[in-house]
């Protein structure tokens, strides 16, 4: 029996191959951030800043904008988490407290001393670094599990703060009307004006982190994750750049807390507790480490699928538990991370499926 | 204002709570000994104890002890069943992972427990009596002597199990050398399973024994798991022996401290032992056998 020559390319592989191309035009390509050829900006970064631009217009829903004002928020916060946790391999559970200062930097500074939002902006950035630089000091000599929960007990600490200063916090009821954010008479009052604020912030923080892990500094953030006495036998004063890194993180996340303040009108303590370090941490891990884009991707996911889970009320959390725990079971590298090739993999797999059945393979 | 009549009062309460930071803290160790995990949901057996024995008794009226060894039973289930679906499948995953997949079972288990039992904090009824006794002019609740009996008691169990039996020498086995352990035919997993069996078991035991005492509700679970693991760490990680000091100094402190600071600092004290213990002297109290002073 003549056995029938065995095609390279059938025309159903092409098919398949439709929507890998189509894939392979919007995902990032993480050896992109690591390559010192590829120029600045690629036509795929102008597709994903049009597609950023445009889509509050073609999608004019309040609720959706608000929905994304606060997942560019949370994406402010994840990339400088990102920096910390994914470059430079270090755990931090209690980036929520860092949120939280540079909320009640804005809360008290805008409604006490009616500062403009400008100034509180850059003062909550500030204070936020301050505080992380002042920890910063004693608990990053620690790893893995002991930095875990020492950045635990400094967010506890920091609630405990909070609720206890009540002249200066208000306490467990926190501080109402703080004003929009406004620049030079301009108010962004309106979810829109806000959308267009929170990721044009996003934006120019991106850029700085992009251009911050191709710089020098940024080599040593990756050399201090794969290992630290390789990276002081190579002359990097790993205390010192594990600290930077952290107070840059804890920068962004008063940037991200500023605008939250202003985006909320409120800050009360219940928002900067540990489930929020965790869903920050599972955004950082969704989105796939050691990549910019994976805390911005994992932020909408993440602020989306909470939206989505509200609809239950009392068994919303339980669900959210359940969806953490088997997202990191079968992604725990991230969705993003090697998309291309898992999706090859995976239709791969459903093309010969039914040849493997029926035992043809 | 510090208070120095109320002193020997707090001391008394202290070492009451210092026994429930103790035994949470000796469910850390257990699991740790053996697979170097630490479980964030360890904080969630104790709330789930005292939810459920409150169910068992006043839903279904068992009589008392029977309600308290069902629930230990239950919570022991649970205990395996977080093993088998969360901690098996990610045995090969980073710190992160796992802190984080633990962390989501806690999110999963208090908020499941508000779903079936409800959100109210719950005070089940005291062993024996409420009269307080008076020892040496220090008022003494009755159920203060049942939590340190049963302390002591679930201590000796302990001991006697990891020391005397050849399950808790197998345990041992796995924690010193892995390998020696694998290549005698001791199932490493399947160790980790019996230590997630019985952490939940010493977890729960301690939610029964605390709930009389002060109200248990669903999400009381995550601070007292926290609170337990520093005891842990300030006596010395990995160690039962640091687990018990540890979980006593920390009671103590914590319960003295209102009498000089502004008692809503109280839950910030031990996370400030915390931070000091890990920056002073990370091996803790007695040293630790897996912190290698190398590596700090």
């Amino acid at each position: 029996m003549v056995k029938e020559p065995k095609k390279e390319f059938r025309k159903r592989d092409f098919f398949y191959l439709i929507p890998l191309w189509g894939l392979s035009l919007i995902v990032p390509d993480a050896d992109d951030l690591y390559s010192y050829r590829s120029r600045e900006f690629k036509r795929r970064e102008i597709y994903y800043l049009g597609g950023v631009l445009v889509l509050p217009l073609i999608w004019p829903d309040p609720h959706f904008h608000h929905l994304m004002v606060l997942a560019g928020i949370y994406a402010i916060l994840a990339l400088g988490l990102s920096l910390f946790l994914g470059y430079a391999g270090q755990i931090s559970l209690g980036h929520a407290a860092f949120f939280g200062i540079g909320a009640y930097t804005t809360a008290i500074l805008t409604t006490r001393y009616s500062f403009p939002s400008f100034v509180a902006f850059w003062a909550s950035a500030l204070t936020a670094a301050t505080a992380a630089f002042l920890i910063g000091k004693p608990i990053l000599k620690l790893k893995g599990y002991f930095l875990a929960l020492a950045t635990l007990g400094f967010g506890e600490i920091f609630l405990v703060i909070v609720r206890e200063t009540q002249t200066l916090t208000g306490g467990v009821i926190g501080i109402f009307g703080i004003p929009w954010f406004s620049l030079a008479g301009f108010s962004f009052d309106t979810y829109l004006k806000q959308y267009y604020l929170t990721w044009g912030v996003l934006l120019g923080l991106f850029i700085f982190s992009k251009n911050l892990v191709r710089s020098k500094l940024g080599r040593a953030f990756l050399a201090v994750a794969a290992s630290e006495d390789a990276a002081k036998s190579v002359g990097i004063d790993v205390a010192q750049v594990k600290t930077g890194v952290f107070v840059l993180s804890a920068a962004f996340a008063g940037f991200a807390g500023s605008l939250f303040a202003c985006t909320m009108s409120t800050a009360n303590p219940e928002a900067f507790g540990l489930g929020f370090s965790t869903l920050i941490v599972m955004m950082v891990i969704l989105g796939g480490m050691g990549n910019l884009y994976g805390p911005i991707l994992g932020s909408i996911l993440l602020t989306c699928l909470i939206d989505i889970l509200g609809r239950y009320q009392e068994w919303s959390l339980p669900i959210y538990g359940v969806i953490l725990i088997l997202l990191l079971i079968f992604f725990p590298d991230g969705i993003g991370t090697r998309l291309g090739i898992r999706l090859l993999y995976l239709i791969g797999y459903w093309a010969k499926k039914k040849k493997r059945d029926e035992g043809k393979f | 204002m510090v208070a120095w009549s109320s002193i020997p009062q707090l001391f008394s309460s202290g070492i009451t709570i210092g026994a429930i930071y103790a035994l949470v803290a000796l469910g850390f160790v257990t699991i740790t000994r053996t697979s170097q995990i630490i479980n964030f949901a360890q904080g969630e057996f104790v709330m789930l104890g005292g939810v459920i024995t409150f169910f068992l008794l006043k839903s279904l009226n068992l009589p008392y002890p029977m309600a308290g060894v069902m629930a230990v039973m239950l919570v022991i289930m649970i205990g395996f069943l977080l093993q088998i679906s969360v901690i098996y499948p990610l045995r090969k995953a980073s710190v992160l992972i796992l802190i984080m997949a633990t962390l989501g079972a806690s999110i999963f288990l208090s908020n499941t427990s508000a779903l079936i039992f409800g959100t109210l904090p719950k005070a089940l009824p005291t062993f024996s009596g409420e009269q307080p006794l008076q020892i040496w002019g220090v008022a003494v609740v009755p159920q203060s002597i049942w939590v340190l009996g049963t302390t002591f008691l679930l201590l000796v169990i302990l001991f006697l199990l990891s020391h005397r039996t050849p399950l808790g020498k197998a345990m041992e086995a796995t924690s010193t050398d892995p390998l020696g352990a694998d290549l005698l035919g001791i199932s490493r997993n399947l160790m980790v399973f019996l230590a997630f069996g019985v952490s939940a078991g010493i977890g729960a035991c301690a939610g029964i024994l605390i709930t009389p005492i002060y109200f248990t509700s669903y999400n009381s679970g995550t601070l007292l798991g926290l609170k337990g693991f520093i005891a842990a760490v300030l006596g010395g990680w990995g160690k039962n022996s640091g687990a018990i000091l540890g979980g006593f100094a920390l009671g103590i402190i914590e319960s003295l401290s209102v009498a000089f600071i502004p008692s809503g600092y109280k839950d910030g004290v031990a996370f400030a032992i915390l931070l000091l213990i890990l920056y002073f002297r990370p091996k803790g109290i007695l040293g630790s056998p897996f912190i290698d002073s190398r590596r700090w």
